[in-house]
């Protein structure tokens, strides 16, 4: 128990240190108000997204998953969050104590951290920086070394496989998600993540946005942000049916919730993240059609947790549909058919900003 | 030879061979149920019908002869309607009980039905019901079952000799049973239960404990007399279920005696002895080993310091291991003591330098049954060694037609008691025990002088003055006719105060006429404790000792009484022929050890110690019997709770003495070395063996005396700790008759019973007439518990009022 | 591999249908069943918990034939006979380890007198460890308390037996 409140104080101080150090400018009233806010508003996405998921596979499964912790099961994540709080921690007797108690920590605190850049609605971000692309690409990486340091630090056999799979995983997609997000760079001319969106504002509102012409780099992004989520059907690094639970077989208690939440905080990251990329962030879809006006007063970060909402349902939709990936097949796909595609794709968005091809980059649509 | 063709395939046989045996030799399966390889054949059953060429209709094949060129069909069109048409009538009238059937699962019925028969019934009428028998405490009967194949009236009449059983009635009213209600008692009757090849006939002890599918079958040896029979325990869940012979054709053949079939019970005993036991201040309490073996230790290590290493004996049963024996040896020897021996019915010891090495049987087993003239002395071979004694019932019958071929045996014998037996006796002597010695002279003076032999001349003086009668005659001349002969001298003769006598005599008249001799081994291991050296004037394999220590008879009376015993199996009060001496002795001694598998009231008003060791199911060992040869048998079922097998107790023991050689960690490691150090004996030459006695006296001692001459027994059923603990043997007459004293008719008024001084004693038990008590002695039964007479009392007298020698 | 299934592969074709098929299944009616509140309906040859039965006299139908014992796949079944009183034969020990028992039902139709019956009793449970060895006494009890359902339900089989 002390332990699993310590290592959570722990890991929320080292979180909040890492926001601070980024957010170099002086944070004014509002942007203290909106770490508060924030934070814990993430957190309690990641619990009702464990329920939806519940409730969705359930659904395809034809059955109607939680409904017995308050109204429909809706306590049921609250019941869980508890439950998690109250149980032991146990630490192998020869695991590098240090490391493990470390490892979730340091999964958690990137997929926190990337928060800080992510524009919500136009001006709604901590951090305007310009190197925004970059700051998500370097936090997101961290992110596994939480993973192979678990899976090392457990001194069990099938940790340690979960985490070389893992890292090996991460290296493979890594690559064509950095390929992809050069598409997006090229397009939008910019690394800062507001000046993305704003460059996929247009007269064709949904058909301005990127995702048409970057299609195969928006879909190539998408997967490999699976794979880096480690979620089905490319969750070889926990496998269950396997290799147990992969690297986080020896954790238990607040330690394990740690990892959950790591892994779920960075589902909504990558959700959120292709909305930015290359669904409009919080721009309207409406644009340029007739009923554009009817939805003129939604607010802007209505559409950014929609369309983060839309790309979470897709992720539990591929787990209630797809089987597990073989190794090999992921390690394929990763280097032999992600990686060339986004090459190729990258010269043909050459080609198109180029040839200024209307609208997305024609001189008055884009840079 | 003939040749014959079954089922395609040509086989020899002997002429006159029957079909089934060399049907089974060939391994070619005829069901059947009448027929037995060691009974007469009935082919009463009609199962074994096979199908012969040119024959119109199916014969038995356990009583068709074979013929040359006969060609046969087990499994023909013909053959197998015959079976199963035969398989319906046989079902018809037996019950469908085989749920509450103790044979179920290893039913010969249930068998051949499957393989057999049809698989269902037209007969739609109500089928008989037969009430069942009372056979005694052993067998239970459900004759409702009975097929009539009447392999037990045939085991009755042909091996136990007994004709109680039989069949009455005709047709569905055939009944098999005692025709007028009584036990059948047999000392083989438990044969009988494997015999039946429904459930008819099953073991009460076993009765519904088990089934034959969820039993283990281990090999082991049953150590109850001198044969060793080979048996097979059957056990659940560490449990000894049940005991069934093994076949051995040089031993047990395919029988076994009820003692050693039924002893199995007694390792449920309440008596069992499970921790090991101290008194400290008088009082017992049960303790840990360390504790126990410690306070043995310093116990016997403080004899030997106040007074010598030759203060102190053991005592051991010859139904204990090889093993054992040997360590307990060891360990006694080891500490300078010779006072060690396991003879405790032996009185008469004046000749066992000269002795052979160990009471062996003179021949094989197997070999008794060529003889065709034999002479026991002091025998009731039938409850000593109830196996041996059907192999002189074999050789006795050879010609009766029962059992084919030769002539038979002339079985005499000179007994104390006129004991019943199950062969015909050519000739016998009954003489009260003081006269054993002379009878048995008189046959070796008619013998010299019918042979004009002349063995020695000093023999001829000692039987100078002897005097022969006609039956004397009669004896030595077919002791001189026969081709093989054979002596035999059990146990009322190694009992005997003038056993050396009786030693001699016999050898003299074994070598006139050239017999084999032969001692009947008492217990299971009688054979091996005498050669691994549990005898006070030798060691190991006949090495003599320097100082002679005491034997069994000095070492439990009060004038030899020595101040500390370890005692090895036994109860002392009840195993030995110095009785009640004994329990005075060893209540008078300063330290008493006893290594035991039960406590009894006696043993803790003597003890210091009692260590609980297991009995034979529970450890490996080795045991020799009566033949020489040596029998190893593994422990079946781990010992209870606190109780250790006594090898490792007297391993343990020696190393606390700090002996040296004593590091064995299996039992096999020192059947190694007792065999290496064995080896070069050879088998005891009775012959040679034996002491020129000074004397033989014919005058009757007891003569102008109104007191009777005892004849102690051993029931049958009381020879060891084990055997007395057997509750379904305890319920046999055996053992209710022995609960009497028994006198010749004639003298039954006037008996009264005195103690030393004179003054009169109640038993407390009947004294009935028996006419097979000799005038002038009283016969009774030593070894029961808790009985007046448990003890043999040398303070009590019979004295009879109107006795008068004739 | 054509260009065409190359394209095709690339088309994600096959991964959308699976995600239709998903897609439908997502709006199609539930059948769970809220078990507490609900339960299903049972067959009169439902393998619940063991129970031992009587004859209407009140004498126990087992008869310590152990053939439930020796047909038993998990070994969960432990029995000790010996003659009664009345000599008869009959259980002194009679345990069936729940914990080990698989509900094959080998036992029930080994039984050549109906005396070991699996009971439509499915909702049990031990609260200290051992709870869950049925002795004799525990089944018979059972037995006793639920023998009306036993018996319909026995009756009904009967011609199926």
């Amino acid at each position: 128990m002390l332990l699993s409140f310590a290592s959570l104080a722990v890991g929320l101080f080292l979180l909040l240190a890492a926001l601070l150090i980024t957010l170099i400018q002086l944070p004014d009233k509002i942007l203290i108000l909106g770490l508060i806010v924030t934070v814990p508003v993430l957190l309690l996405m990641v619990a009702y997204l464990t329920y939806a998921e519940r409730k969705i596979i359930g659904y395809i499964q034809i059955r109607i998953g939680p409904n017995r912790v308050g109204p429909r099961g809706g306590l049921q994540p609250i019941a869980d969050a508890i439950k998690l709080m109250f149980k032991e921690i146990i630490l192998p007797r020869t695991s590098n104590r240090f490391l493990f108690i470390s490892a979730p920590i340091l999964a958690m605190a990137p997929a926190l951290a990337a928060w800080a850049v992510v524009p919500f609605a136009k001006d709604w971000v901590f951090s305007d920086i310009n190197a925004g692309l970059l700051y998500i690409l370097a936090m997101t990486s961290i992110g596994v070394y939480g993973v192979i340091i678990a899976g090392w630090a457990s001194n069990s056999k099938y940790a340690f496989l979960g985490a070389l799979r893992s890292a090996a995983q991460i290296v493979a997609y890594e690559i064509a998600m950095g390929f992809a997000l050069v598409g997006v760079l090229m397009a939008s001319g910019s690394l800062n993540l507001s000046a993305i969106v704003e460059a996929q504002a247009g007269k064709f509102g949904f058909f301005s946005w990127f995702w048409l012409p970057l299609f195969p780099l928006f879909v190539i992004y998408f997967i490999s942000g699976v794979a880096e989520t480690n979620r089905a059907p490319f969750d070889v690094a926990e496998g269950e049916s396997e290799i147990v639970a992969g690297f986080h077989v020896e954790y238990s208690g607040m330690l394990f919730a740690v990892f959950f939440l790591a892994e779920y905080l960075n589902m909504i990251l990558i959700s959120a993240l292709t909305a930015i990329m290359f669904m409009g962030g919080w721009l309207s879809p409406f644009v340029g059609t007739p009923i554009e006006v009817w939805f003129s007063w939604v607010p802007g970060v209505v559409w950014f947790f929609g369309k983060t909402a839309f790309f979470l349902f897709l992720l539990l939709w591929f787990r209630a549909t797809f089987p597990r990936y073989r190794y090999d097949q992921i390690m394929r796909l990763g280097w032999k058919v992600f990686i060339p595609i986004t090459i190729v794709w990258l010269l043909v968005v050459g080609v198109f900003i180029l040839a200024e091809l209307p609208p997305w980059f024609s001189i008055e649509g884009g840079i | 030879m003939v040749k014959i063709t079954i089922n395609g395939n040509t086989y020899e046989a002997q002429a006159g061979q029957m079909l089934i045996d060399v049907a089974d030799a060939a391994g070619i399966e005829i069901p059947r149920f009448c027929y037995h390889k060691k009974l007469s054949v009935s082919a009463n059953c009609r199962m074994c019908l096979v199908d012969v060429e040119k024959a119109p209709k199916p014969l038995p094949a356990c009583a068709t002869p074979v013929m040359d060129g006969m060609v046969v069909q087990t499994r023909s069109e013909k053959a197998q309607q015959a079976q199963k048409a035969v398989m319906e009538f046989l079902l018809i009238n037996h019950p469908l009980d085989c749920p509450i059937c103790d044979q179920g699962g290893e039913c010969e019925l249930q068998d051949v039905a499957m393989g057999y028969g049809q698989d269902s019934s037209r007969f739609k009428e109500l089928k008989r019901i037969v009430p069942d028998k009372n056979l005694g405490p052993l067998i239970s009967t459900e004759m409702t079952r009975c097929i009539h194949c009447t392999r037990c009236v045939r085991f009755g009449t042909e091996v136990a000799g007994i004709r109680e059983m039989g069949a009455t009635g005709r047709g569905e009213n055939t009944r098999i049973g005692t025709y007028i209600e009584r036990a059948v008692e047999s000392e083989l009757s438990g044969n009988m239960i494997d015999v039946c090849p429904v459930g008819a006939l099953t073991s009460k002890a076993f009765r519904f404990h088990g089934r034959a599918w969820e039993m283990q079958q281990y090999p082991s040896i049953a150590p109850h007399d001198g044969l060793g029979s080979n048996i097979y325990m059957h056990v659940r869940r560490n449990k000894v279920l049940r005991v069934v012979p093994r076949e051995n054709e040089a031993i047990n053949e395919v029988w076994l005696s009820d003692r050693d079939r039924f002893s199995y019970e007694a390792l449920e005993s309440s008596e069992r002895l499970l921790h090991p036991m101290i008194k400290r201040n008088g009082k017992w309490q049960e303790t840990n080993w360390e504790t126990a073996l410690n306070y043995a230790i310093e116990g016997l290590k403080n004899i030997i310091a106040t007074y010598n290493a030759d203060a102190m004996g053991a005592l051991a049963s010859p139904a204990a291991t090889l093993e054992e024996l040997y360590l307990l040896q060891k360990l006694v020897r080891g500490l300078d003591c010779s006072n060690i021996d396991h003879r405790l019915h032996q009185i008469d010891f004046s000749d066992q330098n000269d002795a052979p090495l160990y009471p062996y049987l003179g021949q094989r087993i197997e070999e008794l049954e060529k003889s065709d003239a034999v002479l026991l002395i002091g025998t009731n071979l039938r409850k000593e060694q109830p196996l041996l004694n059907h192999r002189l019932r074999k050789a006795a019958l050879k010609n009766t037609g029962m059992i084919n071929e030769e002539i038979s045996a002339n079985i005499m014998l000179i007994n104390p008691v006129d004991y019943e037996f199950n062969l015909p006796i050519a000739e016998k002597i009954i003489a009260a025990p003081s006269k054993i010695v002379s009878e048995l002279a008189s046959v070796a003076k008619a013998l010299i002088s019918l042979t004009g032999k002349n063995i020695s001349d000093e023999i001829t003086d000692l039987l100078a003055d002897v005097s022969t009668n006609s039956i004397h005659e009669a004896m030595a001349k077919l002791l001189n006719e026969g081709e093989y002969k054979t002596i035999l001298v059990g146990r009322l003769a190694s009992t005997h105060p003038e056993f050396s006598k009786i030693r001699a005599l016999a050898a003299w008249i074994g070598k006139i006429t050239e017999a084999k001799l032969g001692y009947l081994a008492e217990a299971g291991n009688s054979v091996g404790a005498s050669l691994t050296g549990v005898l006070p004037h030798q060691g190991i394999a006949g090495h003599k000792v320097e100082n002679e220590g005491k034997n069994a008879f000095e070492m439990l009376t009060k004038e030899h009484a020595l101040k500390a015993y370890l005692l090895l199996g036994i109860e002392a009060e009840i195993d030995s022929y110095a009785g009640s001496n004994a329990l005075s002795v060893l209540e008078e001694a300063k330290f008493v050890v006893c290594l035991n598998s039960y406590k009894t009231k006696q043993m803790q008003q003597y003890a210091n110690v009692i260590l609980p060791i297991s009995l034979y199911p529970e450890t490996s060992g080795t045991y020799v019997n009566c033949e020489g040869v040596w029998q190893t048998s593994h422990g079946v079922i781990p010992p209870p709770e606190n109780v250790r097998p006594a090898w490792k107790v007297l391993r343990i023991l020696g190393n606390l003495f700090d002996l040296d050689e004593f590091n064995y960690d299996s039992s096999q490691e020192i059947q190694d070395d007792i065999h290496k150090k064995t080896v070069n004996v050879s088998l005891p030459n009775n012959l040679q063996d034996w002491k020129m006695p000074e004397s033989i006296n014919i005058a009757i001692s007891n003569e102008g005396s109104r007191e009777l001459e005892k004849i102690i027994e051993m029931p049958m059923y009381a020879i060891d700790s084990m055997v007395r603990r057997a509750t379904s043997l305890q319920n046999t007459q055996d053992i209710t008759q022995a609960a009497s004293l028994y006198v010749s008719s004639r003298q039954l008024k006037d008996i009264n019973i005195t103690s030393s001084d004179g003054t009169s004693l109640d038993t407390q038990m009947p004294i009935m007439g028996d006419e097979r008590v000799p005038d002038g002695c009283i016969l009774y039964y030593a070894a029961q518990k808790d009985g007046f007479f448990s003890i043999w009392n040398e303070s009590f007298k019979f004295c009879s009022s109107s006795y008068h020698v004739e | 591999m054509s260009m065409f299934s190359y394209l095709k592969s690339l088309s994600l074709l096959e991964l959308l249908k699976g995600l239709r098929v998903t897609g439908e299944h997502l709006f199609k009616p539930k059948f769970t069943v809220q078990y507490p509140d609900e339960k299903t309906p049972l067959s009169s040859r439902f393998r619940g918990h063991h129970a031992l039965r009587r004859y209407s006299n009140g004498e126990e139908r087992c008869i310590a034939c152990k053939l439930c014992e020796a047909v038993c796949p998990a070994l969960a079944i432990t029995i000790e006979a010996e003659p009664r009183e009345d000599g008869s034969r009959r259980t002194i020990l009679y345990d069936i380890d729940m914990y080990k028992c698989i509900f094959c039902g080998f036992c029930e139709e080994a039984c050549p007198v109906d005396a070991i019956v699996e009971t439509r009793r499915f909702e049990y449970h031990g609260e200290n460890r051992g709870d869950l060895i049925m002795s004799k006494e525990k089944l018979l009890a059972i037995g006793d308390e639920l023998e009306s359902q036993i018996a319909v339900d026995r009756a009904k089989e009967a011609q199926y037996r």
